[in-house]
């Protein structure tokens, strides 16, 4: 599971001035439960998420993935978790099978397994055809299921995900989708970060919903719907909006 | 550090890059293909151009202005050589040579003879330019030997003496060198550079693919997000490059070897006698190691800053060129390796390697060599690994790059990068122009050179971009008591320097002549005193105090107290043009911005900045008639023990007035603003 306290993260701008992109960010994610990060983009779901991934320092605060301080044991956080992102690239060069392979022995999977894990996966992804070729001569969906084998080759008991559907056509998007519901079954702890309202609703146990660094809310689909008496997502992101910024003009004025 | 994992990618991206047809090329394909192909034809042209030239048909005229028996001997001699065909007579012969319808012209005419003995006066006109017509020339000049030998037997055997008597001194020549120093006397002088630019440019394109390319194709994230450490990280890439430059250096010098052997065997000399040592092939490669991974750091570092290859490329570039300057050195006869050059990365290795193909070097100096290497090299790959593992370097994202440096914000002119850019327009220009003048006439030079190219330019940026001049000049009042202990300063302060220079001198030596060029800076004999404190003296100190002093040190103020003044002082060197200088100029730099930022006033810079040429002019002139002086001064043990107390004297000054100026406009030493 993933607990997450007091997350901030502090750029300085060129100008000297600071920056909150991720501001006080508290959440949990547990064993077998889909969370998404929902928010516009610039919300700080990249950041809070290359924290937990340990490929940013935290300015303050903490975080544990599987019971692991992201500050103190990052080595052992990576080997818990797989990451996949929208943007994340492959090595050209090289071909499916020897991708997965190189990531399976730095997650120090030993010879033996990576074998029957890479089989396992290509046929459970449906990618036996294409494995032995070189990644340049691949389709974008076929990548996309590179990167997915290449993400949970380690078994990984935590799935972080920051947008891996975007830019993607409905099909691989699809696969993607598939794909999260399988490591849901599988009582994996899954992290999901969209801009997309939508797919948000379709997926998600639970929304945590960022703007600017900061929670605006948190909860179930159902829950925001009792609460704000709304039916669409989007109606729903853009009122809890108002809402905060009623909020801040209110203590401005204190 | 898990060294399995290390392996892993080590493997991985070897695999990656053999795969690459760039690096395969540049690695592998250019040094055993391209290499061998043009320096054998190369050579083969060359030998073949020079024998064709040489069987030319070459069309002279002569004109024989005596025509009596003993010249028609001379034209006569010249008509029956081969190849040379004798043209109708023309008077435009100056054009015909331009245009090189004919090759050479022969003028026959009588000189004066003291003695009773008949001269000819010979002259063969030839355009040097030419490549037939100085051949032309030169076979003319060696038959017109033959023919004077010929006049001169007669002549001898005409008054009956042998001609024996000619040969006073028989000279033969006898070389010791063994073929195999021969050779390594040639190889020893450009191999190096060869070996430098090859390692440079291959690590050049693996390094910038390892990470820059990692960046633009998105997988550092990836790769970042793996359970493989940051550090296993770089230093699996930076075997990588490693191996890759190695191969290359081994491919290049067994296809050189290969070429070399070629050639040598074409020009007819027996290759079997003339084998190099294998002992030295060993100690150059040991020798090569630390430099190689010196490099690779550099480059490694350089890509890890980069965000992508295109970025990287371009901030490989200086470095290659840099390197491929400091590797020349070898080709120069007048450099040997000292101590003090075996301290210079690449300079150390282009002469160390010279030394060991001429199978004369010293041990120690091989030590030196390798141990300051590696010094540097473990600088340079700690250096990779904190930017590697700094977040900021590593997501940096693409900036704003704003050219409207002449806008109307004042901010703009203040910038790091308008200041630098400034420095840089300034010192060509000093280069180009200053150099011109001074050459001409040095004083008149010195002072054009300060007034226009240092004083005129800074004042008009200020003007142009609206700023306050006064505010920014920090042209503002300062207590009495500071002029007095700088005054007091100003002693030390020389006698240090003039130490640092000797200690400098004494490590690299300079020419004499280059000392000649000081001494007549500072001299006055043939203008007066005044005018020389004016020159070299006042108008510098106020000319570069505005400029270094009064308007670059702003650029870097955010930066912080010291590393403002460290930046500007290295700029302030870096002004002066002379690497032997350098270091002495950027400490007084140092100084001058030190009493700038505590008393927040540009005069006292310009007081010291004055104190100091001008007590150089007045010692450097005056220390004859000043015994105690001269001592100090020209003395090396006396001037060394000067030093201790200057610094005692010197940090006490530094202390009372740091004291006397606390009341200043600093919060701390990190920051500090404006009054």
């Amino acid at each position: 599971m993933i607990k997450v306290k007091n997350l901030t993260k502090v750029f300085l701008q060129k100008n000297g001035e600071e920056l909150f992109a991720v501001n006080d960010l508290s959440f949990e994610a547990e064993k077998g439960e889909i969370v998404v990060l929902l928010g516009v983009n610039g919300a700080g779901k990249t950041t809070t998420m290359r924290m937990l991934s340990t490929v940013l320092q935290p300015t303050s605060g903490s975080a544990t993935v599987e019971g692991f301080d992201i500050i103190e044991q990052p080595q052992k956080v990576r080997a818990n978790l797989g990451f996949l992102s929208g943007d994340t690239g492959l090595y050209a060069r090289l071909t499916a099978r020897e991708i997965i392979t190189y990531f399976a022995r730095l997650y120090d999977v030993s010879e033996k397994n990576i074998l029957s894990r890479i089989s396992e996966i290509a046929s459970l992804l449906d990618m036996s055809d294409f494995l032995d070729k070189k990644i340049d001569m691949l389709s974008t969906g076929m990548k996309q299921k590179v990167s997915i084998a290449r993400s949970i080759i380690h078994d990984p008991p935590i799935m972080i995900l920051d947008e891996p559907t975007v830019g993607l056509d409905i099909l691989t998007a699809r696969n993607i989708i598939d794909f999260i519901h399988k490591c849901k079954n599988e009582s994996k702890c899954v992290l999901f970060s969209t801009h997309i309202m939508r797919e948000a609703e379709r997926i998600a146990d639970r929304i945590v919903m960022i703007h600017e660094g900061k929670i605006l809310a948190e909860g179930t689909w159902e829950k925001f719907k009792n609460e704000t008496g709304l039916h669409d997502l989007d109606d729903i992101f853009v009122h809890f909006i108002n809402q905060s910024k009623e909020q801040e003009e209110e203590l401005d004025e204190l | 550090m898990n060294f399995k994992k290390i392996f892993i990618i080590y493997k991985k991206e070897l695999l990656d890059l053999m795969r690459d047809k760039r690096t395969v090329i540049t690695a592998i394909v250019i040094p055993i293909v391209l290499y061998p192909l043009l320096m054998i034809g190369f050579t083969s042209l060359m030998i073949r151009q020079e024998s064709k030239l040489e069987k030319q048909l070459v069309d002279v005229y002569i004109q024989d202005n005596i025509s009596d028996e003993n010249s028609q001997r001379i034209s006569q001699a010249l008509v029956e050589m081969e190849n040379l065909r004798i043209k109708a007579e023309n008077e435009y012969y100056e054009n015909m040579l331009e245009d090189n319808f004919i090759q050479a012209f022969i003028e026959i005419n009588d000189s004066l003879s003291t003695s009773g003995y008949h001269v000819f006066k010979v002259t063969i006109s030839y355009n040097e330019t030419n490549e037939k017509s100085k051949m032309a020339f030169e076979r003319i000049r060696q038959k017109l030997y033959e023919v004077e030998k010929d006049f001169v037997t007669e002549r001898l055997s005409a008054i009956q003496i042998n001609e024996d008597i000619l040969n006073a001194v028989d000279i033969e020549e006898n070389n010791v060198a063994p073929p195999e120093q021969m050779l390594g006397f040639l190889l020893g002088k450009i191999l190096p550079y060869f070996l430098i630019v090859l390692t440079l440019s291959a690590g050049a394109v693996v390094a910038s693919d390892l990470v820059a390319g990692e960046k633009e194709r998105g997988t550092l994230e990836t790769i970042l997000v793996s359970a493989a450490k940051r550090i296993e990280l770089v230093i699996g890439k930076y075997l990588t490059i490693i191996t890759i430059s190695l191969i290359t250096v081994l491919l290049n010098l067994f296809s050189m070897y290969l070429s070399f052997s070629y050639i040598i065997s074409q020009s007819g000399v027996d290759i079997a006698e003339i084998q190099l040592p294998i002992s030295n092939f060993v100690l150059i490669l040991i020798a090569m190691i630390p430099l190689l991974t010196l490099l690779s750091a550099i480059l490694l570092s350089i890509s890890t800053y980069a965000r992508s290859i295109k970025e990287a490329q371009s901030y490989q570039m200086p470095i290659i060129i840099g390197g491929m300057m400091l590797a020349m050195i070898s080709i120069f006869p007048a450099f040997e390796l000292t101590y003090g050059f075996a301290l210079i990365p690449i300079v150390n290795f282009s002469l160390l390697f010279r030394d060991i193909m001429m199978g004369d070097f010293e041990l120690s100096k091989f030590f030196v060599v390798v141990g300051s290497t590696i010094v540097l090299d473990i600088i340079a790959i700690s250096v990779s690994i904190k930017l590697f593992k700094n977040e900021s370097v590593l997501f940096r994202t693409v900036e704003e790059k704003s050219l409207k440096f002449w806008g109307k914000e004042k901010k703009n002119v203040f910038s790091v990068q308008f200041v630098i850019l400034f420095f840089i327009i300034i010192l060509m220009a000093l280069f180009y122009l200053g150099g011109t003048w001074q050459a001409k006439d040095l004083m008149n030079g010195l002072f054009k050179t300060q007034i226009f190219i240092i004083l005129l330019p800074t004042i008009l940026v200020l003007r142009i971009s609206r700023s306050d001049i006064k505010k920014t000049l920090r042209m503002n009042y300062t207590k009495p008591i500071n002029y007095l202990i700088i005054v007091l300063m100003s002693i030390p302060v020389l006698l240090l320097a003039a130490v640092m220079g000797k200690l400098i001198n004494y490590i690299y030596p300079v020419s004499e002549s280059y000392l000649e060029g000081m001494k007549n800076l500072i001299s006055v004999e043939d203008k007066s005193v005044w005018f020389s404190l004016f020159v070299v003296a006042l108008v510098p100190g106020i000319c570069e105090e505005t400029m270094f002093r009064g308007y670059i040190i702003n650029a870097f103020k955010k930066r912080g107290f010291w590393v403002s003044i460290i930046i500007t002082a290295v700029l302030f060197g870096i002004l002066h043009l002379d690497p032997f200088r350098m270091i002495p100029v950027t400490l007084l730099g140092i100084y001058m911005g030190y009493l700038l930022l505590k008393t927040n006033s540009i005069f006292p810079p310009m007081i010291a900045h004055f104190l100091n040429n001008g007590l150089a002019i007045i010692l450097g002139n005056y220390s004859d008639k000043i015994p105690l002086l001269n001592k100090i001064l020209e003395e090396d043990d006396i001037s060394i023990w000067m030093a201790l107390p200057s610094l005692v004297i010197l940090f006490l000054l530094l202390k009372l007035f740091t004291k006397m100026n606390t009341n200043s406009i600093f919060v701390n030493n990190k920051k500090y603003i404006d009054s």
